[in-house]
């Protein structure tokens, strides 16, 4: 039970770093951004750009890795979704749908499909850890766990403490809201690419990736499309029911799980655990 | 009169600019060069254009260019189904080289447009067993149920004599389940313990829950018959959450660059083809396409039998060679495969896979401190 415990959390880390991208965004712009899954894949490639570039450096690697993605973040808002103002809603969806498969076939083109793994590059190993109660994680899956919590630890005193912060709170208020936006695709490349190095070095990295961000994408809207905290319960949520089916179920059902949990959440409370109803509208 | 004269005119440019386009081999290929199973074939299809880039530049088979038209099918069915269509007007010979999703369209157009159609890259498919349909050929390494056969039987050869319980992780995929519960039933008739077969998401962020299942099932060896990162998912969960017991698995084109990275010396990988580390002439030979292709090397053994296949057939069949001459031309094929194979691959009218097929399994040695084979090749007769 304590390994179905740990899995669980581990799991949840990886849905929550990549939920908070969608969030991130969704709060800011009001765009769903489906390349979020991509963006993970980008910042993961990135990583193993660098680890190949310098090899045996992986503070540097790791540091420049998610500094690129936030860029690439940034600049996608300025090359892409900038110029959709005005238009409506579901052309900037789109556009991020493009995005997506725009960035997976530039991968391919220049990575080709194989698997890579830049753990070797950086010159890390990622041995196995015996928690209390007897459950083992990978050494990885214990930073997952604690990148996840430190970044939303320091999203919320960035968003509640934080003058910039603040001001993307109370965006619909005003002020400078090309500078916010642009930071909320940044702070959204970022947090994909922590998961993306975070998964690379852990389990494998490949340009398909990306669907991960899809199960993400339920986890989001089952805690809440607008709200960071929702983010949270919605990732234990539905990591937990996918483990469990593995555990005690059909092993099948773990890849429908997530989107199971979706349908319910959309049934009993459509807005999400920590969503407002509002914002459902808006979607 | 010059209406005359430029109509013969046009005549002669259309003769003289048609006759060039068909005095070669036309060979149509459809591979999954991208989409999420191109790590297994895109390979393939580079081995083909490096492979017949040399036979033209030496001059071609029989004084005729090897010409080959290559399409993408990403391995979705829809996309197979047009290339099919395409590739069937005016080739001798279709190519598959991507998932079985694939195969129904091209085999459908192969029977109607009558052109032979060979997998080189993907599983083989029944029809290529005894008895063979006419058109159906395969040159690829692994081959369902004859894999399971195989590896079964070395797993209970491992054990000398001792009980052993057997667990199966297989892929979400209609091949890789089908496959492994036939192991499943035949690991019982062979008097092993058999555990159900464990199916797992190819997309599954964490393989942890999977392995823990096999591990609590109590299994001493665990068979892995899928795609390469579900193989080896489950056997770095299973090695993390401290399982002390064998893993057997197919070995794909990364088996080399896996096994030095894993360094597991209870990670055993078999299949149909020589490892590159063993250093052969021919690996030699296949080492020289460097540049030419985006995969190392060592990915290409596969597409180079089944083009060494291709390219024998075709001399086979001389020049002229119209599709119904290939088809039986290939029906009795012989190739030496210089050593990428066990064995060389003998086709005949009703087997079309292989006389003999050889399988052979290489792990990470620590005493060594190198990827070594475990014993040599093990020979199966195809009936």
């Amino acid at each position: 039970m304590t390994q179905v415990l740990a899995t669980t959390v581990v799991v949840a880390s990886l849905y929550a770093l990549l939920a908070a991208g969608y969030v991130l965004v969704y709060r800011a712009t009001r765009v769903l951004n489906l390349a979020q899954g991509d963006m993970m894949t980008l910042g993961g490639y990135f990583l193993f750009l660098l680890a190949s570039a310098v090899p045996g450096q992986p503070a540097l690697s790791v540091v420049t890795a998610a500094a690129l993605s936030a860029l690439a973040g940034f600049l996608i808002y300025r090359l892409l979704m900038r110029p959709m103002a005005g238009h409506p809603i579901f052309a900037a969806v789109l556009v991020t749908v493009t995005l997506g498969i725009l960035l997976r076939a530039a991968i391919v083109l220049v990575y080709t499909d194989r698997i890579r793994h830049p753990l070797p590059l950086l010159g890390l190993a990622n041995p196995p850890r015996r928690l209390p109660g007897g459950a083992v994680v990978s050494t990885f899956d214990l930073l997952t766990v604690g990148v996840a919590a430190g970044l939303f630890v320091a999203l919320f005193v960035f968003l509640r403490l934080s003058p910039l912060g603040i001001q993307m709170r109370a965006a619909q208020r005003g002020i400078d809201f090309q500078l916010l936006f642009a930071l909320s695709w940044a702070l959204a490349g970022f947090a994909g690419a922590l998961a993306g190095i975070l998964y690379a070095n852990n389990v494998r990295l490949d340009p398909s990736l990306g669907v991960l961000g899809l199960k993400a994408f339920a986890v989001a809207l089952v805690g809440g499309l607008d709200s960071l905290g929702g983010v949270i319960p919605g990732a234990l949520i539905v990591a937990a029911v996918e483990v469990l089916s593995v555990r005690y179920s059909d092993p099948l059902l773990a890849d429908v799980s997530p989107f199971l949990c979706l349908l319910a959440m959309l049934l009993i409370r459509p807005w999400g655990l920590f969503g407002t109803k509002e914002e459902l509208e808006r979607v | 009169m010059r209406g005359l004269a430029l109509t013969l005119l046009t005549a002669l440019l259309v003769v003289a600019s048609a006759t060039p386009a068909l005095a070669q081999y036309r060979i149509g290929m459809s591979a999954a060069i991208t989409g999420p199973a191109s790590s297994t074939y895109a390979p393939t299809y580079e081995a083909y254009k490096a492979y017949f880039k040399r036979i033209n530049d030496a001059g071609g088979i029989n004084g005729q260019k090897v010409e080959i038209a290559y399409e993408d099918d990403r391995g979705e069915p829809q996309r197979a189904a047009a290339n099919a269509k395409k590739l069937a007007e005016g080739s001798i010979l279709m190519v598959n080289a991507s998932t079985s999703a694939t195969y129904k369209p091209f085999m459908t157009e192969s029977e109607t447009e009558k052109v032979p159609l060979l997998f080189g890259g993907g599983v083989c498919p029944r029809e290529a067993f005894p008895p063979a349909s006419p058109l159906i050929f395969c040159s690829t390494s692994f081959g369902s149920k004859w894999d399971s056969r195989f590896a079964l039987g070395f797993i209970k050869e491992q054990a000398g004599g001792k009980k052993v319980k057997v667990g199966f992780a297989a892929q979400d995929i209609p091949l890789s389940r089908i496959e492994l519960e036939f192991a499943e039933q035949l690991a019982k008739e062979m008097g092993l313990e058999a555990i159900p077969v464990v199916v797992v998401p190819g997309n599954t962020p964490d393989f942890t829950p999977f392995a823990q299942k096999l591990k609590d099932a109590g299994a001493d060896w665990v068979l892995s018959w899928a795609l390469w990162h579900v193989e080896v998912g489950v056997f770095e969960a299973l090695q993390r959450i401290g399982w002390q017991g064998n893993y057997l698995l197919y070995g794909h084109q990364q088996t080399q660059d896996e096994l030095a990275r894993l360094k597991a010396g209870n990670l055993y990988a078999f299949g149909g083809n020589t490892l590159f580390l063993e250093n052969l002439p021919i690996h030699s030979e296949i080492n020289n396409v460097k540049g030419q292709t985006t995969h190392p090397a060592h990915y290409m053994a596969e597409g180079w039998v089944s083009a060494m296949v291709l390219e024998a057939s075709l001399r086979k069949c001389g020049w002229p060679c119209p599709k119904d001459k290939l088809a039986t031309a290939m029906a009795g094929v012989s190739v030496d495969t210089r050593g990428l194979r066990g064995g060389a691959i003998e086709w005949t009218a009703d087997n079309h896979y292989r006389k003999s097929t050889y399988y052979k399994v290489y792990r990470w040695d620590p005493t060594k401190n190198a990827i070594a084979p475990v014993g040599g090749w093990t020979r199966l007769e195809i009936k």
